[in-house]
């Protein structure tokens, strides 16, 4: 797998750090347009930590996802300069299902499109797949950057 | 699993009223979660998705005896209106009804400083 974005790039454009910089590679993308990245689930997980059900959780297979879309909006034009030195917030989502859970060994595969982007206020769809299996439908998130320290 | 490492707090444990269930649930946000290392590093917030994990905990803890065993199927939605800061108290009020063969957790959380989130949940029962 060659890499549109790699650890390097992904470091450098999203203010998140472990244990949630959940976004390993970027495969592909279309500045302002769409992306796919991808993220390896592990044994190694700090999540896992005290695990005795090793079901990814929820809320980090949508976070990863969202981190994804996060890197679309910060990556090329026309958005970087716009964005530069602002948080990330998340506003909303809506119908995201979940088809099934995910595991150590899966490599999740995002794939999010731009579905409006409105000022400093960003739409996305997309989906999630295992070996091509969709585990996770997103019908929109909605993302707003602000100078860090307004708040929401 | 474990992303957030507190437990959670049933206030009133779940009760039947005219249009369907209600329950109150609370989890102590410590400045020590792990997640606050990385999100982000100086300003310390905590995860929108960090307060449906919290919202989909307390509706563990607070399923009625009815509904049998659920899995997360969906979040239908999930809106959040204000950020939630180590050592806050996330509040959560979470009302269940059934939805044909789903049953649906709408949750309000808030904190000190007022309503946070407003989320809705959606299981299926897999017992």
């Amino acid at each position: 797998m060659t890499a549109a974005i790699d650890a390097d790039g992904i470091h450098a454009l999203l203010p998140h750090r472990y244990p949630m910089l959940l976004v390993d590679r970027v495969l592909a993308v279309e500045p302002g347009q769409r992306l796919t990245a991808v993220k390896a689930i592990t044994l190694n997980e700090p999540c896992y930590a005290q695990a005795k059900n090793f079901a990814y959780p929820a809320a980090l297979l949508v976070e990863s996802w969202g981190q994804a879309a996060g890197v679309l909006a910060l990556h090329g034009d026309p958005g970087r300069d716009v964005l530069d030195g602002r948080v990330m917030l998340f506003g909303s989502m809506s119908g995201v299902d979940i088809h099934r859970q995910v595991f150590p060994g899966d490599v999740l595969e995002h794939r999010v499109r731009v579905f409006r982007a409105l000022g400093d206020t960003v739409i996305f769809e997309g989906d999630s797949v295992v070996a091509g299996e969709p585990v996770l439908t997103v019908n929109r998130m909605v993302m707003a950057f602000r100078p860090q320290g307004e708040g929401r | 699993m474990s992303l957030v490492m507190a437990d959670v707090r049933v206030l009133r444990p779940v009760a039947e009223d005219g249009s369907g269930w209600d329950a109150e649930a609370a989890i102590d946000i410590d400045p020590a979660e792990p997640v606050f290392a990385g999100h982000y590093p100086g300003f310390p917030i905590f995860p929108g998705v960090c307060v449906v994990d919290s919202v989909h905990r307390g509706a563990l803890a607070t399923t009625p005896e009815q509904a049998g065993v659920l899995t997360l199927a969906a979040v239908d939605s999930a809106r959040f209106v204000g950020a939630v800061y180590p050592g806050d108290v996330l509040r959560m009020r979470l009302r269940w009804r059934r939805d044909g063969p789903d049953w649906l957790c709408g949750t309000k959380a808030s904190t000190e400083s007022g309503e946070v989130a407003s989320v809705r949940l959606r299981y299926r029962n897999v017992s």
